[in-house]
């Protein structure tokens, strides 16, 4: 059956569009694994964070990354680890090194995952997402849900121009429209 | 066309001309000019026509409150009505036309109208269209709608874009004139993030308008070197043509931006923006707006504000007239008259209202021409400049509710009571009059805030300016006036139509208000709303304190639909969710349906089908004779992990899940706590602390949040995690005999034998040599199913795989009309039986609602009322005559009983054409059905004309012992 083994698909086809001063790409060798903290395990997992990934546990506003992983506050109870790893396996590969020390789903098909860049990137934003993303205000290694024309969305500031954008799979065209639509509407 | 009445200087651009075109008349102006004032250099007097008596109205004012100026710009699809030429800036090719005639401007038809005035008065509508009332809509309405609004619309798409925007900022000035400029320079010098907003294409509000200096320069000069500045500073944003319309809750004001009004064309840019603006403090420092004296025939054109007078000549260098009068009861509009005479336009007469003077009448058909003074002194003049005083926009001060108060000092309300939170009010908006004490106080309260947030406020002092004098005596009307005298221009409300309303009991200024729509009209009373208070004040004997302001609401200025839309039209109206399917199913001609946000393949036609009943019948009858597939990803997911994961399950579904082993799968009916069944689906145990969820297409995001809310409120001491993965799976039935036959192919070492992998059994797994996969043996058609998931992005592959195996078995793709067509032939409830009002015990599944244990729902759905013997059940209904439709919505009626309400015994919640059995079937909630099994009823649907014979028969129509699903 090899010869019928099934071929994957981004969901927007490794999508990437430079538009004015924006650049907007879809990063599909993203995985996405969540991991949700057992009742009264925050400690043991903070450990074994650490010792897997060399990851301090995120703050709810603030992501932390080491070397090519982030780690994201979804909830009180909630994070999700974000890294290049293109085979379906990532969750995987997640709990064999976290053991028991969180409940872990696999999430990297559920969203499509945009990297949206340039000195336009802002300016688009700003006609997206109701957050401050004033440097001071949302720095670096920030990260938020938010919403973006009606769709839900995690926001994670890369760099200072450079903001990874999360959202649903089923919606992806409807998203990436919403955000294309925006860097258009900027005006130079 | 040259421009007779262009004077020198002003802030226009003089090097460039801009050609445009008014009535279809090329005429020309500069960069810098709006079309008021375009029009003004042109010698155009005559604009617009009124609103009821259809007057010949000019150019009042030089800005928004404009209520006679009122044009139609553009052409075809982006033609719009009702644009204030005092604020349209001119660009070359603009394109405006007058409204509000039949006929020409100068000769319109309508005119006749004012020969009725006697008849037209206050209240016309209300006492003449009363009888006969058949005539309401035939007649008077077509009549009434056809005379009335100004402007037309095009009736067609508007062809622009507009957007949202969401904007921060620690201080927002609203207002960018003298106080506005000082209180923002102020803030920005101290380091705060700064949004100047100003609904002018030019900062510096009355600077621009007025010859007063500041600091040593003119004014105009300071406020255009206070700009440059602000816009250098990083922190701050300076927002011209930028109108800051509402003041919401939690800090948070509306503005709209206009984006490309001015420009020809849009360029695919969006038209206007209407931004959400996040404000720590807001700053109002919107100035005032100047207001006339009431006299026998004031509407003429050439009669104008003084301010607007001094804007046209100083800011557009451009002559209201040849020969001004000038009438005022403040000094401030008094001073008008040096104006006039520094840009060398004669003055044909200073009147003080307050030493007496007096208008009473004047004259002159389309055109100012002769005022005539109450001692019966006839004065030429071509243009009049009124002052009735300043009146401070107060009016975001008042959108929660805040009531100004009155003030002597100014004659006018000033902020009072409770404002915004966070907002505070500077400069001419507070009823500091004043140009020195305004940029004095805006200073000073720039600094304030910026103390307030934690800024040390800059060194230096304020911007320094004198004080001028602006003694006012309030004078609302001229009583000696025997001619109509206008209140408000725009609604056409003279004050007899205001003593009318009090005469005939309306004394509440709202009442008045309403009654003569006075202030109604689109410039929301702004030159008029205190002339008309001032009118009920001399009627009632009390001062104008005592009468009090009707009540400020947003939006302050008129923001087109199209800008609070933004981007939410068409397509873009809403997101759309595709299955991992659709791009199959776009190629293989599937049509679609909604469901919810989702686009689901509704049948899948094929060549010499004539119907889509062709096609869905084909899908169920080769599903039930082979096998079918159907892209289910839709349903709702949920991760379900945690050491109490199984205690949860077991309270938030009606039945037992404590026990239900790894492996297996299980039907779940949930409750809502009022007992009525909230949602079904079906829950895996894929191991001891992990499941998975399946929940109904439409309930997916609201029954994840019911059981956060369980999780996280009632019982946070649970271990138990939940999260989405509705998109993570491509999730596909595999239905028919032929079902296992198809799944043995696609999974990898699995058995699948009725032993190993039973009804209601489940299994992580993998299919086609590796991919990831997880395998239920569920069925929702009745037959031999399975449903096998992959992570979505084998999605797309994956149905073409499995389409490409069943090839072998004759496999058919079904769509959610042939899935509904099964779910009915075999009595699953769906949408329309589980619709929020039906309980377990209507549906058949009383039983499921256990009693031995507490879960959500359980007590509530115990109610004698919901577990009444001869309730309501679910049943399945025929029709007598085989031949007959169901149609669904009929209600069900004892043959013989009285065709009403009383009566009713039940209806049809969804029917179906099956293929199967040959005729029409149903599903619907009959009272006692389970005891009238082969009863004939009438199925009545009046809203569709249809009354018919049916039968009751048990709701499984199809294999009701479920041999097949087990098979």
């Amino acid at each position: 059956m090899d010869e019928n083994r099934l071929q994957a698909k981004a969901p927007l086809g490794g999508r990437d569009r430079q538009i004015g001063r924006a650049r907007l790409r879809e990063r599909d060798e993203l995985s996405l694994v969540s991991l949700a903290i057992p009742l009264g395990g925050e400690a043991e997992l903070g450990d074994a964070l650490k010792q897997a990934y060399g990851l301090d546990m995120p703050d709810p506003r603030r992501g932390r990354c080491k070397g090519d992983i982030w780690a994201l506050r979804t909830g009180h109870d909630q994070m999700l680890l974000i890294f290049p790893h293109p085979t379906p396996d990532a969750g995987v590969h997640v709990n064999a090194r976290l053991s028991t020390r969180a409940y872990v789903t696999d999430q990297t098909d559920g969203w499509v995952k945009l990297l949206l860049s340039g000195a336009a990137g802002l300016d688009a934003l700003e006609r997206l997402c109701p957050l401050d993303l004033e440097l001071a205000a949302f720095p670096v290694g920030a990260s938020a849900r938010t919403v973006m024309e009606h769709l839900g969305v995690i926001l994670l500031r890369l760099e200072q121009d450079r903001f990874l954008l999360l959202s649903a799979r089923s919606s992806a065209e409807s998203f990436w429209d919403a955000v294309a639509m925006s860097c258009e509407f900027v005006v130079d | 066309m040259t421009q007779p009445f262009r004077l020198s200087g002003g802030q226009i651009d003089r090097s460039r001309l801009v050609r445009f075109q008014w009535n279809d008349r090329w005429m020309s102006g500069h960069p810098g000019d709006t079309l008021a004032s375009a029009l003004m250099a042109n010698g155009v007097r005559l604009v617009g026509r009124s609103f009821k008596y259809h007057r010949p109205r000019g150019i009042f004012s030089a800005g928004t409150e404009e209520p006679n100026a009122l044009v139609q710009l553009r052409k075809g699809a982006a033609q719009e009505p009702n644009t204030r030429a005092t604020t349209v800036e001119l660009f070359d090719g603009l394109y405006a036309t007058s409204q509000n005639h039949r006929g020409s401007l100068e000769w319109d038809l309508l005119a006749i109208n004012d020969l009725l005035a006697p008849l037209l008065s206050a209240g016309f509508y209300y006492k003449t269209f009363m009888w006969p009332a058949k005539l309401w809509e035939k007649l008077y309405e077509p009549a009434i709608r056809s005379a009335a609004g100004l402007g037309r619309l095009s009736e067609r798409p508007d062809p622009d874009c507009y957007v949202h925007g969401f904007l921060h900022c620690d201080l927002l000035v609203i207002g960018g004139g003298p106080a506005g400029l000082a209180a923002a320079l102020a803030a920005g010098r101290a380091g705060l993030r700064v949004i100047v907003a100003d609904e002018d294409f030019r900062l510096g509000g009355r600077l621009n308008s007025d010859r007063e200096e500041v600091d040593g320069q003119p004014g105009t000069d300071w406020a255009k070197a206070a700009v440059a500045e602000l816009i250098a500073m990083p922190r701050v944003r300076v927002m011209p043509r930028s109108t800051v319309f509402g003041a919401f809750d939690h800090g948070i004001y509306g503005a709209l931006e206009r984006m490309t009004d001015h420009l020809r064309q849009s360029d695919g840019k969006p038209r206007q923006v209407a931004w959400r603006i996040y404000a720590k403090r807001a700053l109002l420092a919107a100035g005032a707006t100047e207001r006339a004296i009431a006299f026998g025939n004031n509407d003429r054109p050439g009669i104008m504000l003084a301010g607007a007078v001094r804007s046209y000549v100083n800011r557009f260098g451009a002559a209201p007239g040849r020969r001004v009068a000038v009438f005022a009861n403040n000094d401030d509009g008094l001073r008008t008259a040096d104006d006039l005479r520094a840009a060398g336009i004669e003055v044909a007469s200073v009147l003080d209202a307050r030493t007496g003077a007096a208008i009473v009448d004047t004259r002159g058909r389309k055109a100012l021409r002769q005022i005539i003074l109450a001692d019966g002194t006839r004065i030429d003049a071509d243009c009049l400049a009124v002052s009735g005083g300043w009146s401070p926009n107060v009016h975001l001060t008042c959108h929660q509710r805040g009531r100004p108060v009155w003030s002597d000092r100014i004659s006018g309300f000033v902020p009072g009571g409770v404002l915004p939170p966070g907002l505070s009010v500077t400069g001419a908006a507070n009823g500091t009059m004043t140009l020195g004490a305004a940029l004095r106080e805006g200073h000073v309260e720039g600094s304030r805030l910026a103390a307030e947030l934690g800024q040390r406020p800059a060194k230096g002092g304020p911007p320094v300016a004198a004080d001028a004098s602006f003694a006012v005596t309030p004078i609302w009307h001229v009583g000696a006036s025997r001619a109509r005298s206008w209140v408000d221009l725009q609604n056409d409300v003279t004050t007899k139509d205001v003593t009318q309303a009090y005469q005939e009991g309306f004394r509440a200024v709202e009442h008045v208000k309403r009654y003569t729509t006075l202030g109604m009209a689109t410039d929301q009373g702004r030159t008029s709303g205190l002339l008309g208070l001032g009118v009920l004040a001399d009627l009632s004997g009390k001062p104008v304190a005592e009468i009090g302001t009707t009540m400020f609401r947003p939006p302050y200025t008129p923001v087109a639909i199209g800008a609070f839309a933004g981007r939410a039209r068409g397509k873009a109206y809403r997101a759309t969710r595709l299955t991992p399917s659709h791009d199959w199913a776009t190629e293989t001609g599937a049509s679609f349906t909604e469901a919810g946000l989702w686009m689901r393949a509704q049948w899948f036609a094929r060549d010499g089908e004539a119907g889509w009943r062709d096609s869905v019948d084909r899908e169920v009858m080769m599903t039930r004779r082979s096998v079918g597939v159907c892209d289910v990803s839709t349903l709702g997911k949920i991760d379900i992990q945690g050491r109490d994961s199984a205690e949860f399950l077991n309270r938030v579904y009606a039945n037992a899940f404590l026990k239900l082993p790894v492996g297996r799968v299980r039907y779940g009916l949930m409750l809502r706590e009022d007992g009525f069944v909230y949602d079904d689906g079906t829950t895996a145990r894929l191991a001891q602390t992990h499941f998975v969820m399946t929940t109904t297409t439409a309930n997916a995001a609201g029954v994840l949040r019911h059981l956060e809310f369980a999780r996280q409120c009632l019982w946070p001491d649970l271990d138990v995690h939940l999260i989405s993965t509705t998109d993570s799976w491509a999730q596909f039935a595999v239905a028919g005999p032929n079902a296992r036959a198809l799944v043995s192919r696609v999974v990898d070492d699995l058995d699948l034998s009725n032993d190993a992998f039973p009804f209601m059994a489940c299994a992580e797994c993998t299919v086609f040599g590796g991919t990831p996969a997880r395998l239920f043996r569920i069925s929702f058609s009745g037959e031999l199913a399975y449903e096998v998931a992959v992570p979505a992005r084998f999605g797309d592959a994956m149905m073409r795989a499995l389409m490409q195996v069943g090839a072998a078995f004759d496999a058919v793709a079904y769509g959610v009309e042939a899935l509904g067509v099964m779910r009915i032939e075999k009595g699953h409830a769906a949408g329309g039986e589980l619709n929020g009002q039906t309980t377990a015990r209507m549906l058949g599944l009383g039983a499921m609602v256990s009693d031995r244990k507490d879960a959500i729902g359980g007590t509530l759905s115990r109610r004698p009322e919901m577990q009444a013997e001869a309730g309501l059940r679910l049943m399945g209904f025929r029709p007598v005559d085989r031949t007959q439709n169901l149609m669904a919505g009929a209600h069900f009626l004892t043959q013989g009983a009285a065709t009403d309400t009383a009566h009713d015994q039940g209806w049809l919640s969804s029917v179906a054409w099956s293929p199967e059995l040959g005729h029409s079937i149903g599903l619907g909630f009959l009272l006692n059905g389970e005891n009238r099994l082969g009863e004939r009823l009438r199925a009545y649907n009046p809203l569709r004309g249809q009354d018919i014979l049916v039968e009751v028969c048990s709701p499984h129509h199809l294999d009701p012992e479920g041999v097949r699903q087990r098979g």
